[in-house]
């Protein structure tokens, strides 16, 4: 039960964000490498224009494709 | 919940996509490599890149001839030169790969992009230098993309790096690319 509790309640932790200013810093400046880069929409919208490098893993998808990244870099994610 | 999955650093960009006026690729996750079956190997995708960078090569050769403005011209001479030591970077990992020259097999008139050279001359003849640049940017974005995902795919060590420096060698033509463009407008 408190390990449930704990699991909830990071749920409604807030997550930390960039503006595209910084976003556009991290590419420029980092190898791809270096950074998870995700798209989490559909694959249509991903079709129509995703940034450069981004992984398509829709969000209903998400934590079953999130095994194929290194969990230690840092991720972004859109 | 990538946070909760253990992911130690986790951000979101605020406004989402509709928020970015950067460089955006297009196509499905797989766009430019979907001429081949989806397991293909480091010897196909060497291949593709080099057929790539080949129509690239002949685009920007002939592009150049329906050029007047100096600075654009000399920037696609530059362009013409890294595609060719691509290409010679790609056919020598390719022959000590496999002992096979590159891009045997791959259709001729293709570019960056998937789109034929014939069709971008025939669309640029009469076009303001803005929107061929935005053409040009269009291409180099969707090839800095395709590298990305190439050198993602985890193959040898040797092929990673040749990946990961050919994305970066795009990210720079791009930002030439986008330095003259904003010059010129």
């Amino acid at each position: 039960m408190r390990s449930e509790l704990v699991s909830i309640r990071d749920y409604f932790k807030p997550i930390p964000t960039m503006n595209t200013a910084q976003v556009r810093e991290l590419l420029s400046s980092k190898d791809p490498s270096a950074y998870n880069l995700i798209d989490v929409r559909q694959p249509g919208e991903y079709e129509r224009a995703h940034l450069p490098g981004a992984r398509l893993m829709p969000v209903a998808e998400l934590l079953s494709l999130a095994g194929q990244l290194d969990p230690n870099k840092p991720t972004l994610a859109y | 919940m990538l946070a909760t999955a253990g992911f130690k650093e986790v951000y979101s960009m605020e406004g989402g996509l509709r928020a970015w006026d950067g460089l955006a690729a297009t196509g499905e996750p797989d766009a430019g490599t979907a001429r081949f079956p989806e397991k293909a190997s480091v010897a196909e995708l060497i291949d593709l890149a080099w057929s790539l960078e080949e129509g690239n090569r002949k685009f920007y050769t002939e592009l150049q001839a329906l050029l007047i403005d100096r600075e654009a011209v000399e920037l696609f001479q530059n362009l013409v030169l890294a595609e060719e030591h691509h290409q010679s970077a790609l056919a020598d990992l390719r022959l000590k790969l496999t002992n096979r020259a590159a891009g045997a097999g791959i259709p001729e008139d293709v570019m960056e992009g998937g789109m034929s050279i014939s069709a971008a001359l025939d669309w640029v003849s009469g076009k303001k230098l803005a929107e061929v640049l935005d053409l040009a940017i269009a291409l180099e974005t969707n090839s800095y993309d395709l590298y990305i995902k190439m050198g993602q795919r985890g193959f040898d060590l040797k092929s990673k790096e040749l990946f990961s420096l050919l994305a970066a060698a795009e990210k720079e033509h791009l930002g030439r690319l986008v330095g003259l463009l904003d010059r010129k407008l």
